[in-house]
């Protein structure tokens, strides 16, 4: 009989622990530091490495660092969704021996800060998110401050506007979202004060029927500027162009498929951040570096990966000059310095206060001018 | 462990255990063979060398980390799969497993919100138990009163169910402190599966075949099992011979529903801790396929969901040391899937 | 608010087209005999050949053929195991979607994000004109203006055509076939075939002309939604258009909601078509089955 046989088995290995799995233990001292001297090091993204979007400016990123460091071993995985397959994977490189991990999506957290706990000699860093409690020593994150040139773009937005409508197509109502729709029409209204921002999800990061439905209303709405936030962006700039209307990018310079309607967008520049990440962590100096931490970077210092992209043909010489104006404004600013009012007209962020980015990163609501709906939580 | 990649020595149950063993034998060899012949031509013409993909694939399954992998992936695959498994002995096709994984997740995580303490993790395993239970009502209800057939309605279900979890984690659910990310409060330390002592596998494995035992205990030895497996032979002979067969087929998904939802717990309480957009990863669907392979007999299901579990955990070599696309681990999964369904069973000719 | 419903009406077309040709082809399957779930798989296959030759070739039209090709030869997969090897249909079905899905992913990566021509829209003269339905049927591209002919289509040629009552009678009497010296499974392989060619240029109009973008899984359910439609429509091809623009209207309802800065709950509003399907068939109940092909019935039992 095989049952008592596979009891006989089983039973006495119900002796259990806690499952402590992805708590932030303490990492004990002692081990050497986090990465130093990997053979290898681990990316994992999202989607496929090459969606003309988020995740091929992240793959691009990586294979700048293995150009970087010729005897490096650069593992990349694609597709990884958002959950504890993320950890078995980035287990999986650690065993090809990567002890420098890239979890380069927002939803990766939870699972890189496992692998993090797991692994006391392995640096983890993830890209986009925020770590809210104690940060490990062998974890962080990274991030450019997006929103500042989508705030730029925003401008652009609203010189070019006839109707006074823009459109933004977003996937969830995440905070990095929110900031960067706030921040388009913030930009907007700074040249063109009665301007509204229509904000329409998908709820997928990338479904391309779901995202062409929400152009065509938006065109239909008189909408004649779009923008998104969306991993794959072809079929919105091509809705957007083939309407001819104004497009705004982001993640990459998609001039080439709105030769006309192009204005200017956002894009990413990993190499460099990413090359010294990894130069960093190398060397053995990542536990209490600026990595080890919550990382930010904008126009402040000047070393944003998020970068402006060129302008289209449409773009005149004065909205030009205004975006450089407001750029300069950003070295000591932000596009959320008040007063900053929601869409109710209250004021969240008092006039005078130009607050920080772990601030912005939590902002939980629209401001006034976006017309749209938050879900609350 | 490369057995499990190559499951000619499950064969004998799965086929027939009496005379023809050899030739069952040889044909599973030969689809599995026929399977990865054409796989690997696929590889050829995506320029990767099948051999070494293949062999790399195989050693990736072999370290004990990967092991410990493929047992966690396969505790939720084993349930979900016995919920296939014994709706289909009364001649039901349960095809809505992903949805009642899914409402035996949010089941569970909506308990772990409102109860702490060491009655938490029971509870949520029973919460979870009975969404599941519900889920799988509402197909069985359509179909015994209104005689809707429940393989539409349990894989319509599906999508409802995935809708209903994110407008929770969407709105009332969602974690205040996750940084705007759509997923509920980690589950607390006392409300997890505690982990078997020594290994990274949470005790969901030991429900999971301790059900996959009662299951095939039940319907082997049990006055009910054979019940179920008259009305699943000719529903009509067992109404004349006096059985209430409504309530039987009510009974047999109710059950089936709760051994899924009872999925969706474990794999939320021993691996997941939150409930997310991505949660199931297509638990049901495979279970579905699982429970297939083995002719919807338990315990070779439970062979099979290791099985589909080992090709997951090995599909990530795939991309990792052979450079392909993550979801090349379908095709091969597809293939194999094929060439067993086809050309393994005794053809049944009319 | 009429504006409101012009615009979910015309969404609703958009959307409901490639629905719609994946629908019809699961129901010249279904009135055969056999179910194929992986209407899904015949669908990606689809868009991604549709996609793939569109950029090529530069003829979008040899995509859209192309786009058939495939969804038939992944269907002729489903076909061979269930018609000629009798193996479970609905295992089988989800078993042939997920090679769709693999198979698209392995050879779909080098076309994500690279340009390929589209059909776009043509405004049918005068038609177009006509106040709010020249908006909502006359504005859109030639596949869908396709799609308005082929339900009426199908209908006629099931209902008044030899090829359409050989088809019926191997979904109804199979038997019946066989005293006549045909050979039914020949018959429903080729429905089978057929339809998953349907299903394949319901994948490549949302490719290239819906979305002009190929991306791995793009159809997102559409063609699972596709399968319970046909239940939902009794087997009738009419129904079948009629339901594909329910489904697209459900759809359509949520980006033209929040274009105007309303939401509801984006969940509860993609739930929607799925639990008026459910409705449906909880409120006809056996009525549905009783319209089911016979031979179908038996699968359904």
């Amino acid at each position: 009989m095989r049952k008592p046989l596979l009891l006989a088995l089983l039973l006495p290995l119900v002796a259990c622990s806690a499952n402590t799995t992805g708590t932030a233990t303490t990492t004990s001292g002692g081990t050497a530091a986090p990465g130093k001297d990997s053979a290898a090091v681990g990316f994992i993204f999202v989607g496929p490495k090459d969606d003309y979007g988020y995740n091929q400016a992240a793959y691009q990123g990586s294979q700048e660092v293995a150009k970087a460091f010729p005897n490096l071993e650069v593992i990349t995985a694609e597709n990884v969704p958002e959950d504890d397959n993320a950890a078995r994977v980035m287990n999986s490189m650690i065993a090809k021996g990567a002890r420098i991990i890239f979890a380069t999506s927002y939803g990766h957290l939870d699972a890189a800060l496992k692998v993090a706990a797991e692994h006391p000699d392995v640096a983890v860093v993830q890209q986009g998110n925020l770590i809210t409690t104690a940060v490990p020593a062998n974890a962080g994150t990274f991030f450019g401050t997006v929103y500042e040139p989508v705030y730029l773009a925003g401008i652009a937005a609203g010189k070019a506007t006839k109707s006074g409508k823009l459109g933004y197509v977003y996937a969830f109502p995440i905070t990095q979202t929110i900031d960067n729709i706030n921040a388009f029409e913030l930009g907007a209204q700074s040249v063109n004060p009665a301007v509204k921002t229509y904000a329409v999800s998908t709820s997928s990061w990338c479904d391309p029927a779901k995202q062409a439905e929400a152009a065509a209303n938006l065109l239909k709405q008189g909408v004649d500027v779009i923008t998104q936030h969306q991993d794959c962006t072809a079929t919105v700039i091509k809705a957007t162009e083939a309407a001819g209307k104004f497009t705004v990018g982001y993640h990459a310079d998609a001039s080439a498929i709105a030769p006309k309607g192009w204005l200017t967008g956002s894009q990413w520049n990993w190499g460099p951040l990413y090359t010294d990440i990894v130069k960093t962590t190398l060397g053995g100096g990542f536990t209490g570096s600026k990595y080890n931490a919550n990382f930010r970077v904008g126009y402040k210092t000047g070393e944003n990966p998020f970068v402006q992209s060129p302008y289209g043909p449409m773009v005149d010489e004065a909205t030009k000059s205004e975006i450089d104006k407001a750029r300069e404004l950003l070295k000591t600013g932000s596009p959320f310095a008040g007063p900053i009012k929601d869409q109710e007209g209250k004021i969240r962020i008092p006039e005078g206060t130009v607050p920080d980015y772990t601030t912005i990163e939590k902002i939980d609501y629209f401001v006034d001018g976006v017309v749209g709906t938050l879900p609350k939580a | 462990m490369t057995t499990q990649l190559t499951p000619t020595p499950v064969a004998s149950p799965l086929v027939s255990p009496k005379p023809g063993y050899l030739a069952a034998a040889g044909r599973w060899t030969g689809a599995l063979a026929g399977a990865i012949a054409i796989f690997s031509v696929l590889l050829i013409a995506k320029g990767a060398n099948p051999v070494t993909t293949l062999v790399d694939m195989v050693v990736s399954m072999t370290s004990g980390f990967s092991i410990e992998q493929i047992v966690m992936k396969a505790a939720p695959l084993v349930l979900a799969a016995m919920a296939v498994v014994l709706p289909a002995r009364a001649g039901l096709a349960n095809v809505g497993g992903e949805g009642q994984v899914i409402i035996g997740a949010v089941a569970g995580a909506g308990v772990g919100l409102v109860v702490s303490g060491p009655a938490a993790l029971p509870l949520m395993l029973v919460a979870g138990a009975l969404g599941g239970a519900l889920w799988a009502g509402l197909a069985v209800m359509l179909r015994v009163t209104v005689g809707v057939n429940e393989a539409v309605t349990t894989l319509l279900l599906n999508y409802v169910a995935l809708d209903v979890m994110l407008y929770l984690i969407y709105e009332p659910w969602k974690d205040a402190q996750g940084s705007g990310q759509p997923a509920t409060p980690p589950l607390s330390i006392e409300q997890r599966l505690p982990l078997l002592s020594g290994t990274a596998v949470h005790a969901g494995i030991i429900l999971a075949l301790l059900a996959a035992v009662a299951v095939w205990f039940t319907l082997r030895h049990t006055a009910f099992g054979f019940r179920l497996a008259v009305t699943g032979g000719n529903p009509e002979a067992a109404r004349r011979a006096g059985l209430r067969v409504g309530r039987l087929l009510l009974t047999a998904m109710l059950l089936g529903g709760a051994l899924a939802g009872l999925a969706g717990v474990i794999h939320l309480a021993g691996v997941e801790f939150k409930l997310r957009p991505g949660l199931t990863t297509n638990i049901g669907y495979i279970a579905f396929l699982a429970a297939w392979l083995a002719r919807h007999n338990p315990l070779p299901a439970v062979a099979a969901a290791f099985m589909l579990a080992a090709i997951t955990v090995g599909g990530d070599s795939l991309q990792l040391d052979s450079g392909l696309p993550a979801a090349t681990v379908n095709v091969l999964m597809a293939l194999i899937l094929l060439a067993v369904l086809g050309w393994t069973a005794k053809r049944s000719s009319s | 608010m009429s504006d409101l419903v012009v615009d979910v009406l015309t969404g609703a077309v958009r959307g409901g087209t490639a629905i719609m040709f994946a629908a019809l082809g699961e129901t010249l399957a279904e009135r055969a005999g056999v179910v194929n779930l992986g209407t899904e798989g015949s669908m990606l296959v689809g868009a991604l050949a549709g996609y793939a030759i569109a950029a090529e070739t530069g003829s979008p039209w040899a995509g859209l053929a192309a786009g058939a090709v495939a969804g038939g030869l992944l269907a002729l997969v489903h076909a061979v195991m269930v018609v000629w090897r009798r193996s479970d249909q609905f295992a089988t079905g989800l078993t042939v979607m997920f090679l769709g899905l693999g198979l698209t992913s392995l050879f779909g990566a080098a076309y994500v994000g690279r340009a390929a021509p589209g059909f776009d829209p043509v405004a049918v003269p005068l038609l177009s004109d006509v106040p709010l339905l020249g908006e909502i049927l006359f504005q859109h591209d030639p596949v869908t203006y396709l799609s308005f002919l082929a339900a009426p289509l199908l209908w006629w040629w099931l209902r008044s055509t030899r090829g359409g009552l050989l088809l019926r009678t191997a979904g109804e009497r199979a038997d019946v076939l066989h005293v006549h010296g045909y050979r039914p499974g020949l018959i429903r392989g080729a429905a089978v075939v057929a339809g998953g060619a349907l299903a394949g240029i319901g994948g490549a109009q949302l490719a290239t002309a819906y979305a002009h973008a190929w991306f791995e899984g793009m159809t997102a359910g559409r063609g699972f939604i596709a399968v319970s439609l046909v239940i939902f429509a009794a087997w009738r091809p009419l129904w079948v258009m009629a339901g594909s623009y329910l489904f697209g209207a459900a759809l359509a309802l949520a980006p033209a909601l929040q274009a105007r800065g309303i939401s509801l709950n984006q969940f509860a509003l993609d739930a929607l078509p799925f639990l008026i399907t459910l409705a449906i068939l909880a409120i006809l109940g056996r009525r549905t089955l009783r319209a089911a092909p016979e031979e179908l019935r038996r699968v359904f039992t």
